[in-house]
C-alpha cells in the first residue's frame, strides 16, 4: 500500500488532498477557537470546572503530538510518560504485559493467500514457512477471498481507513520471517490436569520422561517396560500414532471421571512433525543436504495423514444424512437419524442435547430468562 | 439499559473508548495506594475500577455468571529443544532438574494470569467489534449490532451478548467503520449539506409541478392511443412500467454528473409519473385498460430523454479511451464505474479548491506547478495533463493524490468529514489483540481463538496492571 498523503485541515494548503509531506507540524490546534467562538457576544467567563480547564490545558500541550498519528510508527500515551519502558509498544502505561503486536502486511498476506490458493498448498506448510499461526492462515485466506467477493460485487471498500489502520499499528513485513517470526506457531494449551502440584518419588535410575509424566497427571499406571521400551526406540512413530488417531488415546478413570491419558507435549503442540523430522535430522548430523528431504517427508507424511482424516470423517457423515432434492425445489433436505443413546441423553438421561420429550424431564424453553441467543451461526 | 459509561473529570474511570476524556483519564486514572485499605477494600477498589472498563454494558449478575476460575494460558514450544531429549533431564538429579537447567527456569518469566480475569467477555460480539477496531466505543459498537450492522459468518446477528466461537467471521458495513472511525465534520461541513439540502428541495418542488404538468398532457392523450397500444406489448403493463422506471433510475445514477440539470429534472418528473401510475393501478384493477394507454406515451417520452443521455455516455467512453496513457488520470480510471466516481468528485473539488484558494494567504503552499497539474486533472479529467514541467517526483505526487482523491472522494452527503480522516487521538488506542484476525479494507475480521496469557505477556487489552487483575480475581472467586 502506498503511504498516504496527509491532509491537515487547518493548513493552508490550495488542495485538501496535495500538501508538504510533513504532517504534525502543519495542524492548528482547533481547541482554544471552539471554547470561546460558541458566546462571541457574551462578556461573561465561559464557565468551566477547574478539572476541564486542566484537561484542556493538558491536551493542548503535553498531549498536543498525540493528537494525530504518525504514518508508520505506534504513537501512544506512554510516549509522553516520562521514564516508561518501550512506549512505541505499550498502548497502557500502567499494563507491562500487553504489548501491540504488529498484524500482517498487505503483501504478507496477499503472499498467504498466493501460496494456499494459486500454488496449492497445505496449510500447515504455509503456516512453518512464514511462521504465522495456521488458524490465522486459514483466516487470512477466507478474508482475502471476501474482499475479491466484494470488489466483483462492486460493494464499497473502506479504502482510506484501512490505509490509516496499516499506519497506526505495527505490521510485520514480507520477507522477514528468518530474522523477525510473526508469531509463535507451536504453543503449548496449559492442560487442566497439571494444574495441581504432584509429589511423585521416582527412582534415581529411572529414566522419567515427558510421557511418564502426563500418566502420572492423570493418574494413569506407569507404562509396560516394553511397551515403554518401543516408544522411545521409534518416537516418530510413536508421534504419528498419536496425532493421526487422537480418539484411540488410553482412557483411565471411571463413570464421571473417565478421560484420556495427558500425552506429553511432543505430540500436543500443532506441528508434532517438527519435532519428529528433528530427531531424524539428529540422527544425521553430517549429511545436511539430506536435512530439507527428511523434513519434507514427515511433513508430506503429516498432512496425507490429515487428509485421510478428513475423508473418513465426511465420508462417515455422509452415511449418517440421507440427502433428498426434490425437483424443480431451492432446497436440499439432509435428514439425520434421531440418536437417544447414552452419548446424548447423558448418564442420567436428563441431558437437554438429546432429541425428544423424556419423562421427568421439563423443558424450560418458555420460562422466564431462558436466553434465547443463539450459540452458533451455521454457514 | 441507562448508559453508565459516561466520563467524569472528578473520578476518573477508564473506559473502553477513544474519546479525548477518556485519554485524560487513562493518563491520570490510579487505584487507591494500598497501603492504609483492608484486603476486602483493595479487592473492592480493583474490581470496581477493572469492571469500569472491561464488560461495563454487561451487568454485575451476568458477568459473574461468565467469569470462570479457570485461566486459559499457553507456553510456547521449541521443537528444536524439544527434539533434543524426552524430558528425562528436568527430573534427573533430586527431581527439580541439573544446575543447568535451574539456571534457564530462573530466565522463564512468570505468566500473569490476572490479566486474563476478564478473558471470557472478550468473547462477546460487541466487545470483539471494538477490539477490531471497527467502533470507536464498545457502547458505538454495541449499537452497530443491535441496528443490524454486524453480521456472523455471513448472517446477520443482533445480539451483542452472542458469543464468538473460534472461526467466527463478522462483519461490519463498511459505511458504519467510517463513520465510527473518521473525524466528524466541522461547521464548513454542515453548511455544505444545508446549501445541497435547500437546492434539492426547489429541484423537487419544480418537478413537481412538471410532474402535474406531465400527469394533465397524458390524460388528455389517452384516449387516442388506446387504439394503437394493444398490440404493441405482451408484458403486463404493470411489469413493463416497473422496467421503465428502473431504466430511469439507472439512467439518472450513472450520469448524474453527465446530465445537464434540465434533462435530471424532466428525468425526476418522468420517475413521479411512473410512480404516481404504478400507484394507484395497485389500488384499483379498473384502471389497467387506461395503463397500456399511458405507458406507451411514457415510453415515448423516455426515448426522447435517452437519447441525449446516451450519447453523453458514449463521448465519456470514448474520452476515456483516446487521451494518451501517460496521463495520470488515465491510468487511474480502469473501469467505467471508477470513472464516475471520479467525474463525481472532480465535480466537487474545483468549488473546493476556488473556495480554499481564495482563503489561503501565499505562505505554506505546496510547488506552484503540481498544484496547477493537479486542478487540471480535477476540473477536466478526460482532458490530457500537461505534465511536462513537473519532476519524477511531482509526477508520482500527483498520480499519488489523484489515486486517493479517487478513493477518497469529498462527498458532502456523507455522515463524516470527507476526505476522510482518522478521528482525534484515535492513534493512541489503535491495537489489535493477536486472537483476532482483522482485515480492515472489508471491514471485517475472524475470531481465531479464544485470548490467552503466556510467559511474560498477555493478548487482552486491558489498562490494568496484574496485581489489579489478582485482585479482581479473587473477588471474583466468591471467597470474600
Amino acid at each position: 500500500m502506498a503511504p498516504r498523503i496527509q491532509n491537515p485541515i487547518g493548513s493552508n494548503s490550495l488542495l485538501p488532498y496535495l500538501s508538504s509531506s510533513s504532517t504534525s507540524s502543519s495542524f492548528t490546534p482547533l481547541s482554544s477557537r471552539s471554547q470561546r467562538s460558541c458566546r462571541s457576544f457574551s462578556s461573561t467567563i465561559v464557565p468551566q470546572t477547574r478539572l476541564r480547564n486542566q484537561m484542556f490545558l493538558w491536551l493542548q500541550h503535553q498531549a498536543a503530538e498525540l493528537k494525530h498519528h504518525k504514518p508508520g510508527s505506534t504513537n501512544y500515551l506512554s510516549q509522553i510518560i516520562p521514564g516508561s519502558l518501550f512506549p512505541e509498544s505499550r498502548p497502557f502505561p500502567q499494563n507491562i504485559h500487553y504489548r501491540s503486536e504488529s498484524i500482517l502486511s498487505e503483501e504478507l498476506r496477499r503472499e498467504i493467500h498466493h501460496r494456499v490458493v494459486v500454488r496449492k498448498k497445505s496449510v500447515r506448510a504455509v503456516s512453518v514457512e512464514l511462521k504465522v499461526d495456521m488458524r490465522r492462515v486459514a483466516a487470512v485466506v477466507r478474508l482475502v477471498e471476501l474482499e475479491k467477493r466484494m470488489t466483483q460485487e462492486g460493494k464499497p471498500l473502506a479504502l482510506p481507513y484501512a490505509r490509516a489502520i496499516h499506519e497506526m499499528v505495527p505490521t510485520t513485513p514480507l520477507y522477514d520471517q528468518e530474522l523477525r517470526a510473526h508469531e509463535e506457531i507451536n504453543d503449548l494449551p496449559v492442560h487442566r490436569l497439571t494444574n495441581p502440584q504432584i509429589f511423585y518419588p521416582v527412582s534415581e535410575s529411572r529414566q522419567f520422561n515427558r510421557v511418564d509424566a502426563g500418566r502420572v497427571f492423570s493418574a494413569a499406571p506407569a507404562l509396560e517396560q516394553e511397551q515403554a521400551a518401543k516408544d522411545a526406540a521409534d518416537d516418530s512413530e510413536f508421534i504419528s500414532r498419536i496425532t493421526q488417531n487422537p480418539s484411540h488415546i488410553e482412557v483411565v478413570g471411571k463413570g464421571e471421571d473417565e478421560h484420556q491419558v495427558l500425552q506429553p507435549a511432543d505430540v500436543r503442540i500443532p506441528h508434532p512433525h517438527m519435532i519428529s523430522s528433528r530427531r531424524a535430522q539428529n540422527l544425521v548430523p553430517q549429511e545436511r543436504t539430506e536435512h530439507p528431504k527428511i523434513y519434507r517427508a514427515h511433513l508430506q507424511k503429516a498432512e496425507e495423514a490429515e487428509q485421510e482424516r478428513k475423508r473418513r470423517s465426511e465420508e462417515r457423515k455422509g452415511k449418517q444424512t440421507q440427502r433428498v432434492q426434490p425437483e424443480d425445489s431451492r432446497f436440499e433436505f439432509r435428514i439425520n437419524d434421531v440418536v437417544v443413546s447414552q452419548e446424548t441423553t447423558g448418564k442420567d438421561g436428563r441431558n437437554a442435547r438429546a432429541p425428544g420429550r423424556r419423562y421427568g424431564v421439563p423443558s424450560y424453553d418458555r420460562k422466564k430468562g431462558q436466553v434465547k441467543i443463539p450459540t452458533r451461526v451455521e454457514v | 439499559m441507562r448508559n453508565r459509561a459516561t466520563q467524569y473529570l472528578s473520578k476518573p474511570k477508564v473506559r473502553q473508548s477513544w474519546s479525548k476524556w477518556n485519554l485524560y483519564n487513562l493518563s491520570r486514572a490510579r487505584i487507591k495506594s494500598p497501603m492504609h485499605r483492608t484486603h476486602f477494600q483493595q479487592k473492592w477498589d480493583a474490581k470496581s475500577a477493572t469492571r469500569a472498563y472491561h464488560g461495563e454494558q454487561v451487568s454485575e449478575k451476568q458477568w459473574a455468571r461468565m467469569f470462570s476460575p479457570r485461566l486459559r494460558s499457553v507456553v510456547p514450544m521449541n521443537p528444536v529443544i524439544m527434539a533434543r531429549d524426552d524430558g528425562s533431564k528436568w527430573s534427573a538429579g533430586r527431581g527439580q532438574g541439573r544446575e543447568t537447567i535451574m539456571d534457564l527456569r530462573q530466565h522463564a518469566k512468570p505468566v500473569p494470569f490476572g490479566q486474563a480475569t476478564y478473558a471470557p467477555l472478550e468473547r462477546r460480539l460487541d466487545v470483539a467489534v471494538f477490539r477490531a477496531m471497527f467502533a470507536s466505543s464498545a457502547r458505538q459498537a454495541r449499537q452497530f449490532v443491535i441496528h443490524g450492522a454486524v453480521t456472523v459468518n455471513g448472517k446477520k446477528m443482533r445480539y451483542p451478548g452472542y458469543l464468538l466461537n473460534p472461526g467466527d467471521l463478522f462483519q461490519v458495513e463498511p459505511e458504519r467503520v467510517m463513520f465510527a472511525t473518521g473525524a466528524p465534520k466541522d461547521k464548513h461541513d454542515r453548511r455544505e449539506i444545508r446549501h445541497a439540502q435547500k437546492k434539492e428541495a426547489a429541484e423537487k418542488e419544480a418537478a413537481e409541478k412538471a410532474a402535474a404538468e406531465e400527469e394533465a398532457a397524458t390524460e388528455e392523450s389517452k384516449e387516442e392511443e388506446e387504439t394503437k397500444e394493444k398490440q404493441q406489448e405482451n408484458l403486463s403493463p404493470r411489469a413493463t412500467l416497473r422496467k421503465l422506471l428502473g431504466q430511469a433510475k439507472t439512467i439518472l445514477t450513472k450520469d448524474q454528473a453527465v446530465l445537464p440539470a434540465k434533462r435530471k429534472q424532466d428525468l425526476r418528473g418522468f420517475q413521479k409519473a411512473v410512480r404516481r401510475v404504478l400507484s394507484r393501478s395497485e389500488s384499483s384493477t379498473v384502471l389497467t385498460d387506461n395503463l397500456e394507454a399511458q405507458f406507451s406515451e411514457l415510453t415515448l417520452l423516455l426515448k426522447a430523454k435517452k437519447r441525449p443521455s446516451k450519447k453523453t455516455e458514449e463521448e465519456v467512453k470514448a474520452e476515456e479511451t483516446t487521451p494518451a496513457e501517460s496521463s495520470a488520470t488515465a491510468t487511474d480510471a480502469t473501469d467505467a464505474t471508477d470513472a464516475t466516481k471520479a467525474t463525481k468528485a472532480t465535480e466537487t473539488t474545483p468549488r473546493e479548491a476556488i473556495k480554499a484558494a481564495s482563503e489561503a494567504d501565499s505562505e505554506a503552499q505546496p510547488d506552484d506547478e503540481l498544484s496547477e497539474a493537479f486542478r487540471q486533472a480535477a476540473q477536466n479529467p478526460e482532458r490530457d495533463v500537461d505534465t511536462s514541467l513537473l519532476s519524477e517526483e511531482q509526477f508520482n505526487i500527483l498520480r499519488r493524490a489523484l489515486v486517493q482523491m479517487r478513493d477518497n472522494p469529498i462527498d458532502h452527503s456523507k455522515p463524516y468529514a470527507t476526505p476522510w480522516r482518522p478521528r482525534d487521538y484515535m492513534n493512541c488506542f489503535a491495537t489489535i489483540p493477536r486472537y483476532l484476525e482483522v482485515h480492515p479494507k472489508v471491514c471485517a475480521a475472524v475470531y481465531l481463538r479464544h485470548p490467552v496469557v503466556r510467559p511474560g505477556a498477555s493478548e487482552i487489552p486491558s489498562p490494568f496492571a496484574t496485581s489489579t487483575g489478582d485482585l479482581a480475581f479473587t473477588w471474583y472467586l466468591r471467597r470474600r
